[in-house]
């Protein structure tokens, strides 16, 4: 009978973010199939006060905003606080919960302790893309650098990679305040509210929620489970007295002409990751084409292995492999050279290939020729086969390079602040998908358009020289 | 001058040549006749170091080069392939570079000539075979037979000892003209020796001084033009020549 009831229950779809998103909601480690977290905890509690039935649907936290438009699921939970910009666009319940930001620095740092000295020392503080301590960073104009997941903000803290870092006490607690190499800096500060997101036209919604949420309060619910994750405090006694809690609304509105020097700042990043790469790519995968084709035994092997492991593998695995994995073994890299690197070691693989068959695709007879006249192999090389392959690999490695350029846009999952990033956070701060994305889409032709009409002409141009435009004749 | 003693030469349990001796002053033209597929391609990239051989022993001038060299990248095979240059059947033109640029690349990067000199001494041998007027032209832009001669040229501008030719009637308009002729009798009458391998009896009579037939991946055997045209030796020889004769 119960379950025929919990059957034909409404859902309550809720969304929130499970990647590093400890301790609000996550996948449950003893029990992987599964999450947990306050937030996770508040929203069955929720949906059972509403007689509705909680469904949990996975998003990712920096376009929340857009799938809770797209309907994906009706309510956003997951630590989500009420700003100016996302009022236009969501409906705000009762707070549930109120939280303050932390900042942390390395253990070792014996300078910092407040953020205006961040500033004064020139020092970069990271945060998640898209909360409250972002957008007190930006209007700050504190050096910031944005992460998607906490994780990575206080391993690249741990790392060097940033001086500082800014998160909600609730991410803080549980990344940072076990970890040995890091410290918990001044006091927690800036209070602000966790709430219910609604779309606009669910005012109905809305009036349900917030009843509940009341209950939920007064029925001690919330007290419990908050208390159950340590994060309760005199603060939230406010939650009881107040309907409508302090909270300060933060301003992100577009300044177009500030927004477009941004994304041209991003491109330009996108731009020097691009060719960085290709540089990386054109120039290793020269060896790795020799030792394949020609190498001893091992070499051989060994070649093979690389351009199968890089085709074989999604670059975005290799990249957050790079910046997260080669730390272990000592190796820390900043994020762009870790973009630079990873996406030229990739395409290396790649590149391998058309030099390969463009090199099978120069006649056997031209190196006995360039030997019969003397050469030796380099000069051989140089100068007879690699002109000729090269003619042949131009429209293929034009392809790669223009593939290369989109590419560059993964380098958002190790925080590397590119085009594409630059383009979710805008986006993101402001609702303005269609007209920045325009933007955005007019910054990336501006660079592949030209580089495609460059590579034809130059291919158009040797394309002239060895075949001759008046093919009279000679058939052989 | 050549001299080739017990050259053999295997490849996956087939003969391709088998103990081949042959001995040829400078100044001479010799004609390499036979059946295709009997190795006289064969004999010609060994002759110039561009294919390892198994046993013997080959000098071209004073270079000599050995079974076990002629298989190894060495100084000596390096110094060997100078010795000689060699006109493919198909030629093989660089296609990227102009018909000058054919014809100096390699005096230039290897014999580092200067530019100007380099294209000086091209420019005479252009002249020689009236294609001077195509100089800055693209193989693809000639036609067959102009790109044969660039092809001679550019072996010429080495200047080689010996001169290999595989097939060289291939070519669209060959070696009918009297030009090229003059310009293979003047090389080695100036002191070089010429070998050309061709199917066609009728071409070499008119321009090689010896002969050499082969057959079955041997030398059956080499005598004068005239002595081996009207009276060789061996049945398999005048098979060949009467055969070629009614064709």
């Amino acid at each position: 009978m119960h379950a025929l009831t919990a059957f034909s229950m409404p859902a309550l779809r809720w969304g929130g973010d499970p990647s590093g998103g400890a301790p609000y909601v996550y996948a449950d480690p003893a029990n992987p199939q599964s999450y947990t977290g306050f937030d996770y905890e508040f929203a069955e509690a929720l949906a059972r006060e509403m007689k509705m039935k909680a469904e949990f649907v996975p998003t990712d936290w920096e376009s929340i905003v857009a799938s809770l438009q797209r309907k994906e699921f009706d309510v956003i939970i997951d630590g989500f606080e009420p700003t100016e910009d996302r009022a236009r666009e969501v409906l705000f319940s009762k707070p549930y919960y109120l939280f303050r930001l932390q900042l942390s620095v390395k253990r070792t740092d014996k300078l910092i302790s407040t953020l205006e000295e961040c500033k004064k020392h020139g020092r970069t503080v990271g945060t998640l893309v898209n909360c409250a301590a972002s957008r007190l960073l930006d209007e700050g104009g504190y050096k910031s650098k944005g992460y998607q997941d906490p994780v990575a903000a206080y391993q690249d803290l741990e790392l060097g990679r940033v001086d500082a870092v800014l998160m909600d006490v609730a991410g803080e607690m549980f990344y940072a305040r076990q970890n040995p190499k890091l410290k918990a800096v001044g006091k927690p500060f800036k209070s602000g509210a966790y709430i219910v997101g609604i779309r606009k036209e669910d005012s109905l919604l809305l009036a349900k929620v917030n009843a509940a949420i009341e209950r939920l309060i007064n029925n001690g619910t919330v007290e419990r489970i908050f208390r159950k994750w340590q994060l309760w405090d005199e603060e939230q006694l406010k939650l009881r007295s107040q309907q409508q809690p302090v909270f300060e609304m933060t301003n992100t509105k577009l300044n177009w002409s500030e927004g477009l020097i941004k994304l041209f700042k991003a491109a330009s990043v996108t731009v020097l990751l691009a060719f960085g790469a290709m540089m990386i790519a054109v120039t290793l995968g020269l060896p790795l084409a020799f030792g394949q084709s020609n190498g001893g035994p091992f070499t051989r092997v060994a070649c093979t292995v690389y351009i199968e492991f890089f085709r074989g593998t999604p670059v975005l695995v290799q990249l957050l492999f790079l910046y997260f994995g080669l730390p272990v073994i000592g190796i820390t890299l900043p994020g762009w050279l870790t973009a630079i690197v990873g996406l030229g070691l990739n395409y290396a693989a790649y590149e391998s290939q058309i030099y390969r068959t463009a090199f099978k695709a120069v006649p056997d007879r031209q190196w006995q020729v360039a030997y019969s006249l003397g050469m030796r192999p380099f000069l051989a090389f140089r100068r007879i086969i690699f002109p000729q392959a090269f003619r042949i690999a131009l429209p293929p490695m034009t392809n790669d390079f223009v593939a290369l350029f989109k590419d560059t846009s993964t380098a958002f999952a190790i925080a590397v602040w590119e085009l594409a990033t630059a383009y979710r956070e805008l986006a993101n701060a402001t609702q303005s998908y269609l007209g920045i994305g325009l933007v955005v889409c007019c910054y990336y032709l501006a660079m592949s358009l030209p580089l495609a009409h460059y590579a034809h002409k130059l291919e158009q141009r040797l394309q002239r020289k060895s075949t001759g435009i008046l093919s009279s004749g000679a058939d052989k | 001058m050549i001299r080739i003693t017990g050259l053999c030469k295997n490849m996956q349990n087939t003969t391709l040549l088998r103990n081949v001796n042959l001995e040829l002053e400078s100044g001479k033209i010799l004609g390499i006749i036979g059946p295709s597929g009997n190795g006289k391609t064969t004999l010609l990239l060994s002759l110039c170091g561009l294919l390892p051989f198994d046993q013997g022993e080959i000098t071209v001038g004073n270079k000599s080069i050995s079974a076990r060299e002629s298989g190894i990248n060495s100084e000596a095979l390096w110094e060997f392939r100078k010795k000689s240059g060699i006109v493919f059947q198909h030629l093989h033109l660089f296609p990227h570079l102009t018909v000058l640029g054919n014809i100096i690349e390699a005096p230039m990067q290897v014999n580092h000539k200067t530019k100007t000199e380099a294209e000086q001494e091209a420019t005479q041998l252009l002249e020689k075979l009236g294609i001077t007027q195509h100089r800055n032209k693209y193989p693809e832009e000639l036609s067959g037979g102009e790109q044969q001669r660039v092809a001679i040229l550019r072996a010429l501008a080495m200047n080689p000892e010996v001169l290999l030719l595989d097939e060289p009637t291939s070519a669209l308009d060959p070696m009918r003209s009297g030009d090229v002729r003059n310009l293979l009798r003047q090389f080695a009458h100036s002191g070089h020796t010429v070998v050309i391998v061709s199917h066609s009896v009728r071409f070499l009579k008119g321009i090689a001084d010896y002969l050499a037939f082969m057959g079955k991946s041997e030398l059956i055997e080499m005598n004068t033009t005239e002595k081996l045209m009207n009276y060789p030796d061996d049945p398999r020889t005048k098979e060949f020549l009467l055969y070629s004769e009614l064709n």
